[in-house]
């Protein structure tokens, strides 16, 4: 191995024809073969049973997220221009390729039971825009006696009435946005209209999320180089090691290309491992080379070459297959998106390791070598405050010791506090439409996210038996005293107030009928008087199973996870009667996959941390420096969900991933470290000077490569998406305990348990 | 003979016009061939008896393939000016007994009157509905497409001639008068001399196809022509309704009284 990357230097061009014959061969497959993967249900593990059961039951009851346009008219919304407005809008939109016009719901298709002494009347609240004052006043009596409309379509204050479009899966684009846009804002004046609902919020930050990096990374990349170049004094260098980080971001996307694999959302993530990873190979290499120009002044670039790869090959392999490794481990991950992310970015990590070995020495070889630095022993250098830190470090072993404990203790506690939150509301602004609108909706109306709770039985009738129905009405009731649920809406509500129209609109038979036979004969009622459509998104076809559907007042999983306790208290009693509780909708499968990233997040860091383990063992022949070794990635994990926990702030799909980064980037440090710790302990024979050595040595390397990886990704704090600040906030922070982790505890434990020092 | 004349000349004059684009096709030509509004009346009229009685059964089917059989018995009788129906409920079990009276006024634009018994209600209600589309009793017909729409509630153009299984039919084009009507247009092909709608296309506002009708089985009981059985198959919902009439008993004499409130309570 050595002797083949020594033998390489001597053909430096042949080096570069070869990696830009590759290069340009993965460049053609990404020009002619990417794909993003912008539908979130492919993210989705089709084969998990919830999902498997929250797609079958969206199919039954027809359930699909909605458009929701509020109209306002602040002096009420009961005048022929606003009314005039819903009908024009509901019919507008039920022209639309995109949306079924029976899948819009507004005053103006809504039907309107009531009941008399002798009968029961349905009819539409207005087909013909009301105008006198008489037919107004009617209509608003209408509405406020007939609680299935009033504060569902209509907001108790009247000031405010909604339309809902049901949208089918995946309808939604950009352009079919601003086309809803476009026929809102026409409608606008004086009523003000607002669009909200989780198909816009969704679409929203699938167009916003990416359209934030492409103008974010630039910024990165060119602060990344300016540090960079800062760090390694020489602009060859700054480039080769770019070079680096940019061919094997190429290589990995452009293998996924031929292998036709999409890019996925989290793909999106493989650039910045890359990034903060393959950066450090680079800047460890020259590192050593720096300090074996200034040990041995007036050396051929060709020495200078065969001295990188002799003293670097074994770390920059070691790091890379143990990073590799590390990243292989989220194959364990149930969602098909977070396998790749894995296998593409140790793909990634390879890659940088072949080209950092290959492309940096040919680089010195035919360019070379960086300008020889002024030798000024006056002034101190990085790599003096290295090896002081390094010696105050041995000074205060106990305080060290002390300080890691109480922070490793205080992240875990914090740690255990962690949550995923799987709201796409909350990574927008506090102050963007989105936000306002949805809060100006959820204040005047039951909610704008839904969870739907599926009751199922195997008995066909079983829907129609009184038992069951009350149950079903009480958990409603339950649920709603929650500040969370704002409404809910199922069978039980279309047989209480049939009941009711059916005994003169009497409020004392607002309760589930008595008998099976009679809510059987309501339901016929209801199917030859009324709108059948919405009854059965209540209830299939059988009456074996039905559809509860609660209005929230947040789609984040807290509030999500306070519904569902209510209605698990219910499980049993339901089970008693031969009926099990699910749940289904996109928040439900939103909830459950964030959970699944979570937990296979959590999983991957044990087993990839069991690996490493192993591979260190291996590598340094030694269980205990594999033990060691780990530490820098046991605390930076720790440390980053700790402080995640401690300051409330919730975990998304996306930033959880980041803690992969702890293994990439601190393994890569331990190991640097470690190695050049075992070298000089073996030459020295001393502690304090094999110390500093690592330090000066390995110790400035690491820093170098933490600033430059912290200054690049903290420009990422004054993104306009939230996500985006806090990705750049993660990425650094993990960066910067991994350094501190290494530098500080892992010396100490080194020191301690006389590593490489015994006889 | 004097039919087939009349085709002859109306496919010269087809030729002709096709021939000469230019030239306004001679209409007044074939001014024997029946108007599209006499087409449809002559249907809307078809002698269909003074009573009839029969078993209707109803089988609904969504798109999932799962079915809703329900079993009626049926009685209707014409008196002029009004058309009585009741229908009781035989099966399923828990709706036994249910039954529903629908009175159908020819007078045009006056409402039908519909009462229903809810045997564990033990009530006869009276049922108001403003809308005419209403779906009868969650099948994919609305009492219009049953034969309830007067025929001067549309336009009605006669659009080509065809054959459906081997029967000369006419097509008619009919074209809603008053807007805000469920469909756009229909297209009906209705057999020469017999008068049954054997095929009928529904489309919506947007001229999307809605709604297919097909007659599966008619045949002559008594004189008249009777539909046995028929399709409607709901293409935008895919949702599918099938009625078939079984013991088919007509002008049987069904007493006046058999359609009132108090009947309605009674029973099978």
């Amino acid at each position: 191995m050595h002797r083949f990357l020594t033998a390489l230097t001597s053909r430096p061009w042949l080096v570069f024809v070869v990696v830009f014959a590759v290069s340009a061969a993965f460049l053609a497959a990404v020009a002619g073969n990417t794909r993003m993967e912008t539908d979130l249900d492919e993210y989705m593990p089709k084969d998990h049973p919830a999902f498997i059961y929250s797609d079958e039951a969206e199919e039954w009851f027809d359930i699909d997220d909605g458009i929701i346009i509020a109209i306002e008219h602040t002096d009420g919304i009961y005048n022929h221009g606003t009314l005039s407005k819903v009908k024009g809008l509901t019919k507008e939109l039920g022209k639309h390729d995109l949306i079924d016009r029976s899948d819009v719901t507004s005053l103006y298709t809504a039907d309107n039971i009531t009941g008399s002494e002798d009968g029961l009347d349905v009819r539409a609240f207005y087909s013909k825009v009301p105008e006198t004052e008489f037919e107004l006043d009617a209509l608003r009596r209408g509405v406020r006696a007939n609680d299935m409309v009033r504060g569902r379509l209509v907001s108790e204050d009247e000031t405010v009435t909604l339309i809902i479009a049901e949208l089918g899966d995946d309808a939604f684009s950009q352009e079919f946005y601003h086309e809803i846009l476009d026929l809102t804002a026409a409608y606008e004046g004086p009523e003000k209209l607002y669009v909200a609902g989780r198909p816009i919020v969704e679409g929203t930050m699938a167009y916003l999320a990416p359209k934030d990096m492409k103008r974010m990374v630039p910024i990165v990349l060119l602060i990344i180089t300016v540090v960079l170049a800062l760090v390694l004094r020489s602009p060859k260098s700054t480039f080769f090691t770019l070079l680096v980080v940019v061919l094997s971001t190429l290589w990995t996307f452009g293998l996924m290309a031929w292998l036709g694999i999409p890019i996925y959302a989290v793909s999106t993530m493989i650039p910045v491992m890359l990034i903060a990873i393959g950066v450090a190979d680079g800047i460890h290499i020259y590192g050593h080379l720096g300090l074996y120009q200034r040990a041995t002044p007036g050396v051929s670039a060709r020495d200078g070459a065969s001295e990188m790869i002799r003293g670097m090959w074994k770390p920059v392999v070691m790091t890379s297959v143990t990073t590799a490794v590390g990243f292989i481990s989220l194959l364990t991950s149930d969602v098909y998106p977070i396998k790749y992310f894995g296998v593409f970015t140790a793909f990634g990590v390879m890659a940088a390791m072949v080209l950092s070995l290959v492309l940096i020495p040919a680089g010195v070889v035919a360019f070379g070598l960086p300008g020889a630095r002024k030798v000024k022993p006056e002034k101190k250098g990085a790599g003096d405050i290295a090896v002081a830190f390094g010696k105050g470090v041995l000074k205060h072993k106990r305080l060290v010791v002390v300080i890691a404990v109480i922070v490793v203790v205080v992240s875990a506690m914090g740690a255990t506090k962690i949550w995923i939150n799987s709201s796409f509301l909350e990574k927008f602004e506090r102050d963007s439409d989105i936000v306002l609108t949805d809060a100006f909706i959820n204040e005047r109306f039951g909610g704008t996210s839904t969870l739907n709770v599926i009751l199922d039985s195997a008995d066909n009738d079983a829907m129609k038996r009184p038992d069951v129905l009350r149950l079903m009405d009480e958990m409603q009731t339950q649920s709603e005293m929650l500040d969370e649920v704002g409404d809910s809406f199922g069978l039980a509500d279309y047989l209480r107030r049939i009941n009711m129209v059916m005994h003169a609109d009497d409020p004392a038979f607002d309760a589930i009928p008595e008998s099976a036979e009679l809510v059987a004969q309501y339901l016929l009622l209801y199917e030859m008087s009324g709108d059948p459509d919405m009854l059965w998104r209540t209830v299939d076809y059988v009456y074996a199973r039905s559809n509860v559907t609660l209005q929230l007042k947040g789609d984040d999983s807290k509030t999500i996870n306070r519904a569902i306790g209510v209605v698990e208290e219910f499980k049993p009693l339901f089970e008693e009667l031969g009926v099990n509780v699910n749940y289904a909708g996109s928040g439900y499968k939103s909830l459950i996959f964030s959970d699944l990233i979570l937990k296979g997040q959590v999983q991957s860091l044990i087993l990839s941390l069991g690996i490493i383990v192993i591979l260190l063992s291996l590598m340094f022949k030694r269980i205990s420096a594999g033990l060691i070794g780990v530490i820098p990635i046991t605390i930076t994990a720790i440390v980053s969900f700790g402080v995640m926990g401690l300051l409330n702030i919730p975990l998304s799909t996306t930033t959880a991933l980041i803690s992969s980064i702890a293994v990439g980037v601190g393994i890569d440090y331990a190991v640097h470290f470690m190695e050049r710790f075992r070298v000089a302990a073996k030459r020295t024979g001393d502690v304090v000077a094999t110390i500093a050595d690592a330090m000066h040595h390995s110790g400035r390397a690491i820093m170098f490569n933490a600033i430059v990886v912290i200054a690049g990704f903290l420009v990422l704090l004054f993104s306009a998406f939230p996500p985006n600040r806090a990705l750049g906030a993660l990425v650094s922070g993990n960066m910067f305990i991994s350094l501190l982790g290494t530098v500080t505890i892992m010396v100490v434990v080194m020191v301690q348990t006389k590593m490489y020092f015994k006889k | 003979m004097k039919k087939t004349f009349a085709l002859a000349v109306l496919v010269l004059v087809m030729a002709a016009g096709s021939v000469l684009a230019e030239e306004p096709s001679g209409l007044d030509v074939v001014a024997e061939e029946p108007s599209g509004l006499e087409l449809i009346e002559n249907a809307y009229n078809r002698p269909d008896g003074e009573d009839m009685q029969s078993k209707l059964t109803m089988t609904l089917m969504n798109s999932r393939g799962d079915t809703r059989v329900r079993e009626i018995r049926q009685f209707m009788k014409d008196f002029g000016d009004v058309e009585k129906s009741v229908m009781f409920f035989e099966s399923p079990a828990d709706i036994r007994n249910t039954s529903f009276m629908n009175w159908s006024y020819t007078t045009v634009g006056k409402d039908d009157d519909q009462w229903i018994f809810l045997p564990a209600l033990k009530k006869v209600k009276r049922i108001s509905s403003d809308s005419k589309g209403d779906y009868f009793m969650g099948s994919d017909f609305t009492y219009d497409d049953l034969g309830d729409r007067h025929p001067s509630s549309d336009t009605h153009t006669v659009l080509s001639r065809e054959n459906v299984n081997d029967e000369p039919c006419y097509v008619v084009e009919s074209v809603p008068v008053e807007e805000e009507y469920i469909y756009g247009r229909t297209i009906s092909w209705i057999v020469e001399d017999k008068w049954v709608v054997v095929k009928k296309d529904f489309y919506d506002e947007d001229d999307e196809l809605l709604k297919t009708l097909t007659v599966d089985e008619y045949g002559e009981i008594d004189g008249y022509w009777v539909v046995m059985h028929s399709t409607m198959h709901h293409v935008q919902r895919d949702h599918t309704t099938i009625m078939a009439l079984d013991d088919i008993q007509l002008d049987t004499g069904i007493p006046e009284n058999k359609f009132t409130e108090r009947m309605m309570t009674r029973g099978l």
